[in-house]
């Protein structure tokens, strides 16, 4: 393994949202610090930095992570999606649509990451019930909400066809 | 006009659930909180904090500090106390202790959190990194852990604080002893509700710039107050009010914590004005768990005397607030029994009450406001007695309620503390409830799971709530405050219009909300109205807080728009050829009413105003943009009430909460969407705090649940889907015969889900009266049941 000093700085080589990102960054920056200030993603949001809200959600090589538990030099070589990369230009992708139908947010600061753990699920098994739903998204914390509206956003059936498409694709 | 006129409001987009027009924003991630701001040259900030409940600082050295690298400058309490004295709270009642929080601690910590010292550094890091290096020596003092150490009063948590008492009072004092003697039976019960967090998912922050050569200063919080704040900061830093501007970013939920003024906030502003350069202060979650006010403590002993008949005869209520150790701003340690005393009797018939509180100083952070604020541990107790009574009276919860609440023959009805309710649908709640629980089957249901060993059970809980907080509220409340808030609405030159308003959104979709009345109140499409707010540049105000959006918010919108509809109809009228009293503002445009051909769209309407002098008649005022305060004449009361069925698992004390029933009066509904919103977060909340959240301090007062892995927010594995249902029932005091409702179901859902596990645990004697209700606590209480 290779040893750095403490404050020396690393390069990272990574892909955020079908981009390559280099940037340089010390050993114990978390992901979520580096993403949102190395690359001024700042939609992935920080809540609590011990991995036990959720808000920091993001997907790794396609799988949920907690951006706060992960160090900002682990990203090297991932594919790293963000919420920043899931609308189309101007538009929203099925899911977010279904997110503002249901009125599946408040404030917004726990969104990001439920819209991760909610795309991953959907990659796995388009047609959740709502019990599957439950389970996969508690560990997403939301204080607005109440959750069932998060839960009618992922049963959508219009988000159950488009991710049937992600799924096929 | 007076402050409190209600204008006239067509309805129209008002009643539709329109989609919330900041989601796009918020679902892409392009919102900006306070953490996502960055100025040039911008500083971080950090505090160190003490590890002591109740300690004296007898050294502090901070020269490692300040020679790390990065690191611009450290300040101790010292240091700030020449700027400022802190944080100065009391309200005007005769005998009521004030104290100040000092921005930074000098001298003496007084709870585990409070800020000893803060580094400003180049990067968060570099500043955290800082702080171990300040060499602190602390000589412990006595620690007044709790109640009852705090009415020992052998130590005093605060020297300012003469034997921990802040304040005493008895809100209402009838006769209620013969009452007692004479009834046929009495339930009493001695509650102890926990300390919990309001915890938004954000945490606390601020970012201060300070520009010495204009005298500008720009201060950035994710606050629910932003006008008070800038009065505050101006008044405690004694910097002049017109040189501050208060912006707030978009604010990830608040909840009532993020209605304060905080000592951090003042320390931030001071060190940009020092330093001269922008700095940023993000709280982590520790800090928030320490020192982001508490909420909720109260210990409460009532007592309900009932007739034969189970007609409520008298209540007698004695509530202690565990304080902490200041005075909170702007609420002080009143916010809990003060604000819950006054509606103690509730939506009952209870003609004699005797309310009682005390709020005492203990060595703990102090205690602030949370949604449902002063109410919920009183609710708890109430309809958990409530409960109990018809248990032993053998009759259904619903039937003791029904015999018990002020029904529409009895408005306008005073009650025992001096509350007028005029209308209200409190026996139509109860009807609808019992509906929507089927109650018959449900016993049934009830009597064939003990019988296979499980235990279900149903809790009840009906409330009134005091919405959109004015000055008639806040008296009410024994608050000598006086509110002010205002919008304002401008017709802009191509017809679109534009609001801004003091009224700051931390989730509740203002944006869209406000446009709805906007809309309604002069005759456009929603999509053509944007609402702004979140600067002091803009608009004066108290804040979003107590259920105030939706009452100030169309009280306010409502009154600008009639002057603005006032100058419309005028010009409308002299083009149209007809009086301004025949113009009728709708479908996007004026038309004279009963032909509607003869018509103008808003955009030819404005643009004459602005741009056209020879369209105007004579001595023509062509201003249009207005801005008008709102303070509702009277209390606006909105009601409901909530269901709870829950399933305790008695070997291993786990509670299901099984089913969940909301009922909702808020008259008239702006966005039930929104509504439904409110009701589910705040039936979320209501599960978490009487069943999972727990703020727990040890014997030396160190809080020992400073992490979400020990202070346990509510799952969607917690949270049922929630059935609901609405009655209409308008107010005349405010436009469009809006109510608040922001609060309701902090106010009365955590009754309901006590009352549903002291209803499935009956059969065991058990009637648990401390709160979270956790699988030890069930297994404590199973272990002491009487048999």
């Amino acid at each position: 393994m290779k040893r750095v000093a403490e404050d020396e700085l690393i390069q990272v080589r990574t892909t955020v949202n079908g981009r390559s990102y280099t940037f340089s960054t010390e050993a114990r920056v978390n992901l979520a610090d580096a993403l949102r200030y190395e690359l001024g993603l700042l939609g992935t949001k920080v809540g609590c930095e011990h991995g036990v809200c959720g808000a920091c959600t993001i997907l790794v090589d396609g799988k949920s992570a907690r951006a706060c538990l992960m160090l900002g030099v682990q990203a090297e070589g991932r594919d790293i999606s963000t919420i920043e990369g899931w609308a189309t230009g101007k538009e929203l992708n099925p899911l977010q649509e279904s997110f503002r139908r249901h009125h599946a947010l408040q404030c917004g600061f726990c969104t990001s990451g439920f819209l991760a753990t909610a795309t991953e699920l959907l990659r796995e098994n388009p047609t959740p019930t709502r019990e599957e739903v439950r389970e996969r998204i508690s560990g997403n914390l939301c204080r607005c909400t109440g959750y069932e509206t998060i839960v009618d956003a992922i049963c959508d059936p219009e988000v159950a066809a488009f991710a049937r498409g992600e799924q096929s694709a | 006009m007076s402050k409190d006129q209600v204008v006239e409001i067509r309805k129209q987009a008002i009643g539709q659930s329109v989609p919330n027009k900041e989601s796009a924003t918020l679902l892409t991630g392009r919102a900006e909180y306070i953490a996502d701001i960055s100025l040039p040259g911008m500083l971080h900030a950090a505090f160190v904090r003490s590890p002591f409940a109740h300690a004296k600082i007898t050294h502090i050295d901070v020269s490692a500090a300040s020679d790390m690298a990065g690191v611009e400058l450290v300040w101790t309490g010292a240091d700030v106390l020449i700027h400022t004295p802190g944080i100065t709270s009391s309200v005007d009642r005769e005998g009521f202790v004030p104290t100040t929080q000092p921005a930074i601690a000098h001298d003496i910590v007084r709870f585990v959190g409070e800020t000893v010292a803060v580094v400003v550094a180049t990067s968060r890091q570099i500043a955290e990194d800082a702080l171990e290096l300040i060499d602190i020596d602390y000589e412990e003092l006595p620690v007044v852990a709790n109640i009852e150490q705090a009415h020992a009063a052998t130590a005093l948590a605060n020297e300012a604080v003469p034997n921990n008492v802040y304040f005493r009072n008895t809100r209402v004092n009838h006769e209620v002893d013969d009452a007692f003697s004479n009834a046929a039976l009495v339930v009493d019960g001695v509650f102890h509700n926990n300390r919990v967090s309001a915890a938004p998912i954000e945490t606390r922050g601020c970012i201060a710039q300070h520009e010495w050569t204009s005298g500008l200063t720009t201060f950035w919080s994710a606050t629910q107050m932003p006008g008070i704040l800038r009065t505050m900061l101006a008044m405690f830093l004694q910097i002049p009010e017109q040189t501050i501007e208060v912006i707030t970013p978009q604010v990830g939920g608040g909840f009532g914590q993020k209605a304060h003024v905080f000592p951090e906030e003042l320390t931030v502003c001071l060190l940009a004005r020092e330093i001269g350069r922008p700095i940023s202060w993000i709280e982590d979650r520790q800090e928030n768990l320490l020192s982001a006010t508490h909420a909720k403590h109260q210990l409460n002993s009532m007592a309900l005397a009932i007739d034969e008949a189970g007609k409520f005869l008298a209540i007698k209520h004695h509530s202690t607030t565990d304080g902490g150790a200041y005075n909170c701003l702007p609420w002080t340690v009143g916010v809990e029994s003060e604000c819950g005393a006054p509606i103690v009797t509730s939506t009952y018939k209870i003609e004699l009450a005797r309310a009682e509180t005390i709020e005492v100083a203990t060595n703990k952070c102090p205690i602030g406001s949370y949604r449902g604020v002063g109410y919920t541990a009183g609710h708890i107790a109430r309809e958990n007695l409530i409960d109990r009574a018809a248990r032993k009276l053998k009759i259904s919860p619903f039937e003791i309620r029904r015999r018990n609440v002020l029904l529409s023959e009895d408005f306008p009805y005073t009650n025992a503390t001096g509350l007028i309710t005029r209308e209200g649908t409190f026996l139509e709640t109860v009807n609808t409830l019992e509906r929507m629980v089927d109650y018959d089957s449900f016993r049934q249901r009830q009597t064939a799971a003990r019988a296979e060993g499980k235990y279900l059970g149903l809790g009840l809980s009906i409330f009134n709530e005091v919405t959109g907080m004015g000055t008639r509220a806040l008296n009410f409340l024994d608050l000598p405050i006086t509110t002010h808030d205002t919008s304002t609405v401008r017709v802009d030159p191509t017809g679109t219009v534009t609001v801004t308003t003091s009224l700051v959104s931390a989730g509740q979709s203002h944006a869209t909300t406000l446009a709805q009345v906007a809309a309604d109140a002069l005759g456009v499409p929603v999509d053509n109205v944007v609402v702004r707010s979140g600067s002091t540049a803009n608009t004066q105000g108290l804040g979003t807080w107590a259920s105030r959006g939706a009452v100030i918010g169309a009280g306010s919108i409502g009154r600008a728009a009639d002057v603005v509809r006032e100058k419309i109809k005028q010009i409308a009228g002299h083009m149209l050829e007809v009086s301004p009293a025949d113009i009728e503002l709708a479908d996007n445009g004026v038309r004279v009413a009963g032909v509607p051909t003869r018509s103008m769209t808003m955009a030819e309407v404005a643009g004459a105003i602005y741009f056209a002098e020879a369209a105007h008649p004579e001595n023509f005022d062509p201003t249009l943009e207005a801005t008008a305060t709102f303070d509702p004449a009277d209390l606006v009361l909105a009601n409901g009430g909530h269901a709870a069925i829950a399933e305790v698992d008695i070997d291993t004390g786990i509670v299901r909460i099984e089913k969940f029933f909301a009922v909702e009066d808020c008259g008239q509904m702006i966005n039930p969407m929104v509504v439904e919103g409110q009701i589910r977060g705040g039936i979320a909340q209501a599960i978490g705090s009487c069943m999972l959240e727990d703020l727990v301090h040890d014997e030396n007062g160190q809080l020992t649940t400073t992490t979400l892995m020990d202070y346990l927010l509510p799952t969607s594995m917690d949270v049922p889907d929630i059935e609901i249902e609405h009655l209409e029932t308008p107010t005349d005091l405010v436009p469009g015969g809006i109510k608040g409702m922001g609060e309701s179901a902090m106010i009365s859902a955590p009754a309901a889900v006590v009352g549903a596990v002291n209803d499935a645990l009956a059969c065991c004697n058990i009637f648990i009266q401390q709160y979270p209700i956790s699988p030890e606590r069930i297994f404590q209480e199973l272990q002491n049941a009487p048999n």
